[in-house]
């Protein structure tokens, strides 16, 4: 009974970190429709950008997540205006070999430049402990989960009510009407990978003083960023926010009750039950995965 | 007559220095083309990468200093072998299409079985250098040799010096200590973690707390273990990990404030991998790996020609990385790799039949190799675990220091037990 209080803790920081990577998926896969295989890549850049400012700079990696913003929404232009465009009217075996090719690509290049050595960043309060009744937890935890709020509601707040978000709905929706309403789907597309990537470049920052920095980093959050965004619902910040806690909650409490081993097995099971009675996703509005197709 | 001892002199010394020459470096005929498969894209490149680099100061070494390999420059070709369909294909090309007889690797447990099959579908010759997976030799391939010890020997270890270096440390006899078994779940974390569970509840009547696997790759938070092992208050903590893992666990058990009285781990990976060091320096104080052997390692302990290559290997890592001491990695690779050439100078062919009864009359005692390393291969393939002595290294200070057995070293374990996470200075 004195574990409950720390494995409710561990839940949410936990359910944090894999919030922080999936509204960044879930954006792209509800307004693009693209499964985003370089996803976890994109993570991994994050945290090399963090390691290497705080290398080479001393910069703090909360610091380096105000640079990060401009940074990789840059990047992420630069990436959807090279690599996606060309193939965002292609069959989904197209641009799952795109993505795929993309993150192999990102990889290796990482491979190619930093080594597969594992690095870390260890700022000043890299081992401190905040200690609150019974619990426990790490400073880095708690900001990464206090972002990944925050991201969720900004973006909720701007695909709700700002006319930019309005206008990606719209393309989500049904692309070809939005393109008969005058809107640039073309640019909506770019602006949505754009901020996606920002996102999850910006979770690869913060994830950078809690696990080691190297080229297939991000590999280990990515798988279960798609199960949260699915179960969430394409394109719901606020599914792939609960999505991310649920599955959090299954992994903390399942390894603590049941066993580690079976972490996975409890929440793919979880998984496919959801998708066999709500196959939307707990937000998700049924048959939205067919509209603009 | 004057004239006549004269010339015999002449024509010994004559002799001598060709011999001299043919060990010292002098051209050496034709090239020798070996392959190696190790890791060098995907999750785990981090340690493939390093193994090969071992390979190739090793490589150097004998190429410079030691007449090559039967006379002839030893030229590497690698492979990457990022998962096992990969290792497989990739054994299957350096054979088919480099041309090669004999392959060398895999960091890996995962990789290591699936490379070897291939290779013996072309009966070619494995040697491997570092998987410890107890099933590698145990399939009945007459190509498959293994020089490190295996994962049986890595937990027969690992029990040995907890019953007989720690139990009476903590006051403790061995059958009085409650063990927690922890361990990343493939093919090498479990080969060493039930190989030491069964010896410490056979041979000691160790109570065993809890057994408990995971996966390493997508493990992120440790804390639901941490509580549940922490409830079950276990005295060690015999923990396999594979990589960021170790990382992990320890600081999720220093949040937790987990007081166990030791942790252990065996292999170059994990705990016993230099990133443990550089993640949590001086925090990561304590926990115990079984390596070969490290800083504070007397050379003078082992037989004059052990002596000999281990001092030229150590010159030849500090002169060609910085490094004082070779990091795991390097010690496995370089350490069979230089068993394959002590064979294949003795065999004179990579012939299958030849290279094998080659292997199997090789007597060497412990002491008289690279890591102080001993040869008796028994008909499985498999180096004699007793004849690759193995040591226990403790993180002290940023530092994997050996530490066991004491007598072949200058360094003393500290902490035992471990005391309070912020008295670990």
């Amino acid at each position: 009974m004195s574990a409950i209080p720390q494995l409710v803790v561990s839940t949410i920081l936990l359910g944090g970190i894999y919030a922080l990577i999936a509204v960044g998926l879930t954006l792209i896969f509800g307004v693009m429709r693209v499964v985003n295989f370089a996803h976890g890549e994109f993570v991994m850049l994050g945290m090399y950008l963090a390691f290497w400012a705080f290398a080479l700079l001393a910069l703090d990696p909360y610091l380096v997540l105000v640079v990060s913003l401009p940074v990789f929404f840059l990047a992420g232009f630069a990436s959807y205006g090279l690599v996606m465009r060309p193939v965002i009217r292609e069959s989904h075996n197209v641009q799952i070999f795109t993505t795929v090719g993309l993150s192999i690509a990102l990889q290796n290049v990482a491979l190619v430049l930093w080594t597969g050595d594992f690095r870390f960043v260890r700022p000043a309060y890299y081992s401190v402990v905040v200690r609150l009744g019974t619990t426990a937890f790490n400073v880095s935890q708690i900001v990464a989960f206090a972002v990944a709020v925050l991201f969720t509601a900004a973006l909720f707040a701007f695909m709700r009510w700002s006319y930019a978000g309005k206008v990606m709905r719209a393309t989500a929706q049904d692309r070809q009407a939005a393109a008969l309403m005058g809107i640039d789907t073309d640019r909506v597309y770019g602006l949505t990978w754009a901020i996606g990537i920002v996102c999850v470049g910006a979770a690869g920052v913060l994830l950078a003083p809690l696990y080691p920095v190297y080229p297939t980093a991000g590999l280990q959050f990515v798988l279960i960023a798609y199960v949260v965004v699915v179960l969430g619902g394409l394109g719901d910040m606020a599914g792939a926010l609960l999505g991310s806690l649920i599955v959090a909650a299954v992994e903390v409490i399942g390894s603590y009750v049941i066993g580690t081993a079976w972490k996975e097995v409890l929440y793919f099971l979880l998984f496919i039950a959801v998708l066999l009675v709500r196959p939307a996703g707990f937000f998700g509005q049924r048959g939205a995965e067919q509209l603009g197709a | 007559m004057h004239q006549r001892t004269v010339a015999v002199i002449a024509a010994l010394a004559l002799v001598l220095g060709a011999l001299g020459a043919v060990v010292h470096g002098q051209p050496l005929s034709g090239e020798y083309r070996l392959g190696v498969l190790e890791p060098l894209t995907g999750p785990i490149a981090f340690e493939g990468k390093r193994h090969l680099e071992g390979y190739e100061l090793m490589r150097d070494l004998i190429n410079e200093r030691f007449g090559g390999v039967m006379g002839r420059k030893l030229v590497i070709v690698a492979g990457d072998a990022v998962d096992p369909t990969a290792a497989a294909s990739e054994a299957t090309r350096l054979i088919t299409r480099e041309g090669v007889k004999i392959i060398t690797g895999t960091y890996s447990s995962t990789l290591c079985g699936a490379a070897s099959e291939a290779a013996a579908r072309h009966n070619a010759i494995y040697w491997e250098t570092s998987c410890v997976d107890p099933r590698f030799t145990r399939r009945g391939l007459k190509t498959v040799f293994r020089t490190e010890i295996d994962g049986t020997g890595f937990g027969w270890y690992n029990i040995e010096f907890i019953a007989k270096h720690l139990a009476h440390r903590f006051g403790k006899k061995p059958n009085e200590l409650r063990v927690a078994f922890l361990s990343e779940d493939s093919s090498y974390g479990q080969g060493v973690t039930e190989a030491a569970r069964a010896r410490a509840k056979q041979e000691f009547g160790m109570a065993e707390v809890a057994a408990e696997y995971y996966a390493f790759a997508t493990t992120n938070d440790f804390t639901p273990i941490v509580l549940k092992l922490k409830a079950l208050n276990p005295d060690v903590v015999h923990h396999i990990a594979r990589g960021q893992d170790a990382v992990l666990f320890w600081r999720a058990s220093r949040e937790q404030n987990f007081q166990f009285k030791a942790l252990v781990h065996a292999g170059a990976t994990g705990y016993g991998s230099p990133d443990f060091g550089k993640a949590l320096g001086a925090d990561g104080n304590g926990p115990f790996a079984l390596l070969e052997p490290g800083p504070g390692f007397i050379v003078e302990k082992l037989r004059p020609e052990g002596q000999r290559i281990e001092r030229a290997f150590r010159d030849h890592v500090k002169q060609k990385t910085g490094l004082d001491s070779p990091a795991g990695g390097h010690q496995l690779a370089a350490g069979g790799l230089w068993l394959l050439k002590l064979v294949l100078d003795r065999a004179r062919t990579d012939e299958l039949e030849k290279f094998r009864a080659t292997v199997m009359a090789m007597d060497l005692p412990v002491g008289s190799s690279v890591n102080g390393w001993g040869v008796k291969f028994d008909e499985s393939g498999q180096n004699s675990n007793a004849r690759v002595q193995h040591y226990m290294l403790q993180w002290q200070n940023g530092q994997l220091l050996t530490v066991w057995p004491e007598e072949f070293t200058t360094n003393r374990a500290k902490w035992i037990p471990l005391g309070a996470w912020d008295q670990r200075k």
